[in-house]
């Protein structure tokens, strides 16, 4: 106890870590990443934190040997017994019900060589197994070859195993990550090597709709949870070579495939430097969806801002990352991290960009009016009902008075009841089967908020209040930030309660404060108005500018080349005048 | 810190913009209006002429010494000591205007909005924003302010707007007042509202570009004087010369009238949010100056365990006036007085700077 | 580290709720003023009145017609504003609220002794809003109230917003919210006005006479629509109470009654006339009317010139008009006829307009602001201080010119007589 009172009221130097922030390009890259360290510091972590600097891989393999030693390190044999053995005692055979073992012989110049497959049953897909490695090994491996075969390896894998990815492993290890990721290992009597060709073949779900995020206008294709098809999705839109999907492991048991998305010639090195550097450095056990990444790649857990991304579609990952950002997808998980990300890209839908301006501008606004609503609306009644109330239109103080006047209850106390009554039936709403559902948003709207009113319980000013603020959540284009707000709503109201506006402002700017010091990959969250960037970079801002007048990438990023596209972009408008010529294109 | 923090000159403008027009929300359209009668707006226009005229004296003179602020001065004329006097100086200004602004908002906000809270109740919020903005530190406050100063602009030239309508020319009228001598010459101490330009002194080793500082200095001077101007302006306007007087919160007075419509009327409440950001804003960076500046001054280390025990030292001295007229009061000494540390002070640092050699220490290299 | 943090979060979350909800009052936790009634009180300085409104009837749709039924009306004898409502605070459940009352109405009686204390408490605090009306009840404030019967409405606070702003289309009364009536109070160029307020008495429509009404001043044989003070208006069913007309102060204190023709005039010079319907006599056929709508086309100026140290006030009006009716039938429409109308009319203003200036130069009461300009040509508040406009306002002389353009006729262009067995009639 005196220990932590000490703790409490003496002051402790700080910890040397030193946030990354994103500079601009011309510094190379070497130097930072020595220096850096995120939210760890502690001294225990001191000499990970060495070994940080030293190199990542060396690390990995000594802190790794003790138990896994053989695993990890020993090489396949050439004796078939013994790799069948090590093979039977890593996958637990036959206790493990799902791996599949097939031994059988192929025949090399009238030489029976034995041989087994592994795979794991409804991973992999059957037919390839039997057609296009079982019956080429078994069967074909009769057939008159022309070619003189130097060594049996070359023979097999050059000729009898029509596979477009086939692996050549010479350590277990590396046929044991294939074969748990849906591979096929090949293991063959006399040699020190195995095959691992790729038969995935899982059951999964197709290209769909994207739940969360539904526009009317734009593409309809969502991210589905196997990574190869999501990053195909991605490169479907953006057929650049230079985009480059760099994939990195996460996770010791689930070894989750995550891959990187960024494009080469525009994204800042340091922020893929920094993005690589976070993503190899995470050691966790397992990893499912990347909303557990997300909340391990951040740098503050308890703010109040999403601090990357997440996202379903497509198009939204692939504008992100044109203008510079860094996409990063999970396998298994339908949503796309993006980083960094600001306050106006959370609020932003991408229909702002598909539809044309008059009518975007619209939108925008009254999704911010949403937004405000949903997070202020029961705050202000509060405030203004309990303490401004001569600023209540006469005849409306009247009618708020009137209806007030059957309920017993206070109206912070009113207001709580229904604001969670409302989270109740949205949060039931989501687990309830199917068919039930829109039955009790039907339950809950009508016949509790009717029989409520009836019953005096609350007032009907009241029930509109709590139904507006509802209807202004879902406003939110982002799913993360909308959270945020709902909790949020909360703390507004018992401000409200306490001081009325004082209180409400207080509340604003402690969040204001809070918001503005958060930072996202080392992007300020409230650029481009908090730090005011250039003006080139008002895409983002409130107001959005033409298509054509979107000539400069976010200045925030630092990108490596700034210009999106010419100055004038539709060349077509003074095309007599140039003859044709471009003159901004080199 | 190798990333030092930097910021453009808009964040700077307004923050600068901030801590010179708060008392605007204060009183001093009265003031002006107690000063020179009917002629207050004159009296505006004149003094922020005066602070144009005298910061430029201050800018040539600051050329030579790019990027300090005034105890790097204070350093390089008498070293330490030279540091720890201006310091001192300093801490005891900030120190003394701060609870006292402190202490006038919370007053306000009692009588405006909260008559039956407790004064400490009032107090805690203020000094609780207070507390967390100063911790999250300068990066975030003049980032904040760049977002909230737009907004606070409009909704006071929603006040103004609102006020138009009952304004009539004869209030301004007869046009020089009490006389010339009373506003050209009396009225000269009162280039005292400008006083927080004084910031634009600690923020020289932060701004991005070292040629912005003039362009932050006179932008800030001139809006804040458009500010201003426009403020006693339209106070005068509508209130006449013995009337206006009378009146303890001017601009909330102007805010009363806002109504349009039967239904759109005493929406004063509405503009407390405008008074209590302002306001915070104000008193967060003063407040974060206060360990900043002590911080530089006897050349520690860190400046955040320095917060809380300032905050409560300003909580506590906020307290000492007896009275909401006696804290008037203390302002108004204030105000007679502070243009000779924002403006006299650089003035004769600076010329003393210019002709002396820096003093070389062991250890009296720049500080960080 | 998370023990630190709640460490110095729980403290400061308790000590809000431990003192949090001071002025935290329920809607229904307060009974709502919506008109404040003084009078002369019999044993103690004031009398009273309040007018409470009864939101749950009022909602309802309950509270119109009957007297008092969307509000409750209570009266105490005290000696200041805020003591009455300690006193009323006693018997009345809820706690009494200023916040939407919409007018204050004096008695004549309390008016001539002076209401600038009264006023200023009002300034003073914080619940009054700006744009409550003052007003005077040329009886009792307290009788004034108990026969406000909104028909209309059930919300008494929209009867009296919305009647109070009659002026606006009738010109009878003037603006006289709280803040203007404040401002020129202590303004040293002007005088400030109120409402006159007043209760009717005919019960029955055969009771109606002419005694009260000013129309023998004016010198006319029949009186004409403005020529009435408040609650003399030949009228009777629904509702008794009436505004019309103004009451001129000096120094806070009542000094004169204007009614509502001079009310109208009032504005006109002031500058806050908006449109009315204007009754001239015809100038050939002097028993019939011409109506007119008259609009304000440009603010009125003022000046003011001291001849042998005593001020000749010269005011110029400019107005137009539409014409609403043409009685005689008489073809004032054409080109050659318009500037007779125009003329007539003018002279009728004119006319009336010195008459109600002569009448405010004995009340020292500059009502229309003539001080203005003088107040304008001077440099120093000294020198302007020197002058004493209202005391020497007495002493003046009154030029008025009116110039009033007819724009529109309406939808006819001419009036084609009525035919008749006898021949054709045009009136």
């Amino acid at each position: 106890m005196r220990n932590f009172l000490k703790s409490l009221l003496l002051f402790k130097e700080p910890n040397k870590a030193e946030k990354f922030i994103l500079k601009e390009n011309k510094q190379d890259t070497e130097t930072k990443t020595g220096a850096k360290d995120d939210s760890h510091g502690e001294s225990k972590n001191s000499e990970t934190f060495l070994n940080k600097i030293l190199g990542s891989k060396q690390d990995d393999k000594k802190k790794e040997e003790t138990p896994e030693e053989s695993k990890q390190e020993s090489k396949i044999d050439k004796k078939l017994s013994k790799n069948l053995a090590y093979m039977k005692k890593v996958y637990s055979i036959p206790v493990n019900g799902d791996i599949i073992l097939r031994e059988f012989d192929i025949m090399v110049k009238d030489r029976a060589i034995p041989a087994f497959i592994l795979f794991y049953d409804g991973m992999t897909d059957r037919e390839i197994i039997n057609n296009y490695i079982l019956t080429p090994l078994m069967l074909l491996s009769n057939l008159d070859i022309k070619d003189d075969p130097k060594s049996i390896i070359h023979y097999i894998k050059n000729h009898l195993l029509p596979q477009n990815q086939l692996k050549e492993a010479r350590k277990y290890v590396d046929v044991i990550d294939e074969i748990n990721f849906g591979g096929c290992g090949i293991f063959i009597d006399g040699l020190d090597r195995a095959f691992a060709a790729d038969v995935k073949g899982w059951e999964h779900r197709g290209v769909e709709r994207p739940n969360s995020e539904q526009v009317l206008r734009g593409p309809q294709e969502g991210f589905t949870e196997v990574i190869r098809i999501n990053t195909a999705l991605v490169r479907k839109i953006l057929k650049d070579e230079n985009l480059i999907v760099e994939d990195i492991i996460v996770g010791k048991r689930s070894k989750t495939p995550c891959s990187m998305l960024y494009i080469k010639d525009i994204t800042n090195k340091s922020l893929v430097e920094e993005m690589r550097r976070r993503l190899k450095n995470i050691k966790v056990d397992y990893m499912i969806d990347s909303g557990e990444l997300e909340q391990l790649l951040e740098e503050s857990s308890f703010s109040l801002i999403p601090q990357l991304m997440a996202t379903e579609r497509p198009d939204i990952v692939a504008a992100h990352i044109a203008d510079g950002k860094i996409g990063v997808v999970v396998h298994g998980s339908p949503f796309v991290l993006l980083a960094p990300v600001t306050l106006a890209d959370l609020l932003q839908s991408p229909e702002d960009a598909y539809v044309r301006l008059p009518y975007a501008h619209l939108l925008r606004f009254i999704r911010f009016l949403g937004i405000l609503l949903s997070l202020l609306l029961p705050g202000l009644f509060i405030a203004i009902t309990n303490f401004h109330q001569e600023m209540i239109p006469t005849d409306l103080v009247f009618a708020i008075e009137a209806s007030r006047e059957q309920v017993p209850f206070p109206s912070l106390i009113e207001l709580l009841l229904m604001e969670v009554m409302f989270e109740l039936i949205r949060e039931a709403g989501i687990r309830i089967p199917g068919p039930i559902g829109p039955t009790l948003g039907i339950i809950g709207a009508l016949i509790l908020g009717q029989a409520a009113v009836e019953a005096s319980i609350v007032s009907p000013i009241l029930i509109i209040i709590v139904a507006v603020t509802g209807i202004g959540s879902f406003a939110v284009p982002n799913f993360a930030l909308g959270l945020s707000f709902r909790v949020l709503r909360f703390g507004y109201i018992f401000l409200g309660a306490m001081a009325g506006f004082l209180g409400i402002t207080a509340g604003l700017f402690i969040q204001g404060i809070l918001f503005v010091n958060s930072k996202s990959f080392g992007v300020p969250i409230t650029v481009p108005t908090g730090p005011k960037t250039s003006a080139s970079a008002s895409s983002n801002k409130l107001i959005r500018l033409p298509i054509w007048k979107q000539e400069r990438r976010a200045d925030y990023l630092n990108t490596i080349n700034e210009n999106k596209q010419p100055k004038v972009s539709r060349k077509w408008i003074n095309y007599n005048q140039n003859e044709g010529k471009d003159e901004n294109e080199k | 810190m190798k990333n030092k923090i930097t910021f453009g000159s808009f964040e700077a403008i307004c923050i600068t913009i901030t801590l010179i027009t708060t008392q605007l929300f204060l009183n001093l359209p009265r003031s002006m209006m107690e000063a020179a009668w009917t002629a207050g707006w004159l009296l505006t226009v004149y003094i922020t002429v005066l602070a144009l005229i005298l910061f430029l004296v201050i800018e040539r003179l600051y050329r030579p010494f790019e990027g300090k602020d005034l105890l790097d001065l204070g350093e390089y004329i008498a070293g330490n000591t030279g540091r720890i006097i201006v310091g001192l100086i300093f801490i005891f200004f900030f120190l003394y205007i701060n609870p006292v602004i402190l202490r006038e908002f919370c007053e306000n906000i009692k009588i405006i909005a909260l008559p039956e809270s407790p004064l400490s109740f009032v107090m805690l919020f203020f000094i609780t924003c207070m507390i967390i903005a100063a911790y999250a530190g300068l990066e975030s406050i003049v980032r904040f302010s760049a977002i909230i100063v737009p907004l606070i602009a409009g909704g006071y030239i929603i006040i103004i707007t609102g006020a138009l309508r009952y304004c009539d020319v004869s209030r301004i009228t007869p046009w020089l007042g009490n006389g010339p001598y009373e506003i050209f010459i009396k009225g000269m101490p009162r280039i005292s509202v400008f006083v927080g330009i004084i910031l634009v002194y600690f923020l020289y080793p932060f701004i991005r570009k070292k040629s912005l500082f003039k362009t932050v200095g006179y932008r800030s001077i001139i809006l804040s004087g458009i500010f201003f101007f426009t403020g006693v302006l339209v106070f005068a306007l509508v209130y006449q010369y013995p009337t206006g007087t009378e009146n303890f919160l001017p601009i909330y007075q102007l805010s009363r009238l806002v109504d349009y419509g039967r239904f759109f009327q005493r929406v004063e409440s509405m503009f407390v949010i405008i008074w209590v950001a302002s306001a915070l804003l104000h008193l967060s960076i003063n407040l974060f100056l206060i360990p900043y500046v002590f911080k530089k001054t006897f050349k520690l280390k860190y400046y955040k365990p320095l917060i809380l025990p300032f905050a409560i030292i300003v909580y506590a001295l906020a307290f000492f006036p007896e009275n909401l007229t006696s804290t008037i009061e203390l302002e108004k000494h204030f105000r007679n007085f502070a243009w000779l540390v924002t403006f006299l002070l650089p003035i004769i640092l600076l010329s003393i700077a210019g002709f002396v050699k820096p003093v070389e220490k062991k250890g009296a290299g720049k500080s960080e | 580290m998370n023990r630190k943090i709640l460490f110095f979060i729980l403290p400061v979350f308790l000590t809000f709720f431990l003192t949090a909800c001071f002025d935290s009052k329920e809607v229904d936790e307060k009974a709502y003023v919506v008109a404040l009634g003084f009078d002369k009180g019999e044993n103690n300085f004031l009398k009273m009145t309040l007018q409470i409104a009864i939101p749950s009837k009022i909602a309802s749709g309950e509270g119109g017609g009957e007297p008092g039924a969307g509000t409750a009306i209570t009266t105490v004898e005290t000696p200041t504003l805020y003591a009455g409502l300690n006193m009323i605070n006693t018997y009345i459940s809820k706690e009494i609220d200023l916040s939407h009352c919409k007018v204050v109405v004096f008695s004549k009686e309390l008016a001539q002794e002076g209401i600038h204390k009264y006023i200023h408490a009002m300034v003073r605090g914080r619940e009054f809003r700006g744009s409550m009306y003052v007003a005077v009840a040329l009886e009792s404030a307290e009788e004034y109230i108990q026969n406000v019967t909104p028909t209309l409405e059930a919300n008494p606070a929209k009867y009296f917003e919305m009647n109070f702003n009659s002026y606006q289309y009738t010109g009878f009364t003037g603006d006289t919210k709280l803040t203007n009536f404040y401002l020129l109070e202590e303004c040293s160029c002007r005088q400030a006005y109120a409402t006159l307020v007043g209760v009717n008495k005919y019960e029955k429509s055969h009771e109606f006479d002419n005694n009260n009404s000013t129309y023998k001043e004016r010198g006319r044989d029949r009186p004409l629509e403005g020529d009435f003070y408040a609650g003399q208006i030949p009228k009777v069913y629904d509702i008794k109470a009436e505004v019309m007309g103004i009451a001129a102060f000096d120094g806070g204190k009542m000094v004169g009654q204007f009614d509502g023709q001079d009310a109208l005039y009032h504005s006109m010079l002031y500058g806050t006339y908006q449109s009315s319907h204007i009754s001239v006599p015809d100038p050939k056929q002097p028993e019939n009317f011409i109506l007119l709508d008259v609009k304000q086309s440009r603010k009125p100026s003022h000046h003011v010139e001291m001849v042998n140290n005593a001020p000749v006030n010269s005011a110029e009006i400019k107005l137009e008009a539409d014409i609403l009716s043409i009685q005689s039938g008489i073809n004032y429409e054409s080109k050659e006829n318009i500037p007779i109308l125009e003329k007539t009319a003018e002279d009728f203003l004119e006319k009336g307009i010195l008459k109600f200036l002569e009448k405010t130069r004995p009340m020292h009461a500059d009502l229309c602001g003539f001080g203005r300009d003088l107040k304008m040509k001077y440099l120093l508040w000294e020198d302007w201080g020197k002058v004493q406009w209202l005391k020497k306002y007495a002493q003046s002389k009154f030029n008025v010119k009116v110039e009033l353009k007819i724009r529109r006729p309406g939808l006819m262009v001419k009036t084609a007589p009525a035919k008749s067995s006898e021949g054709d009639v045009m009136d």
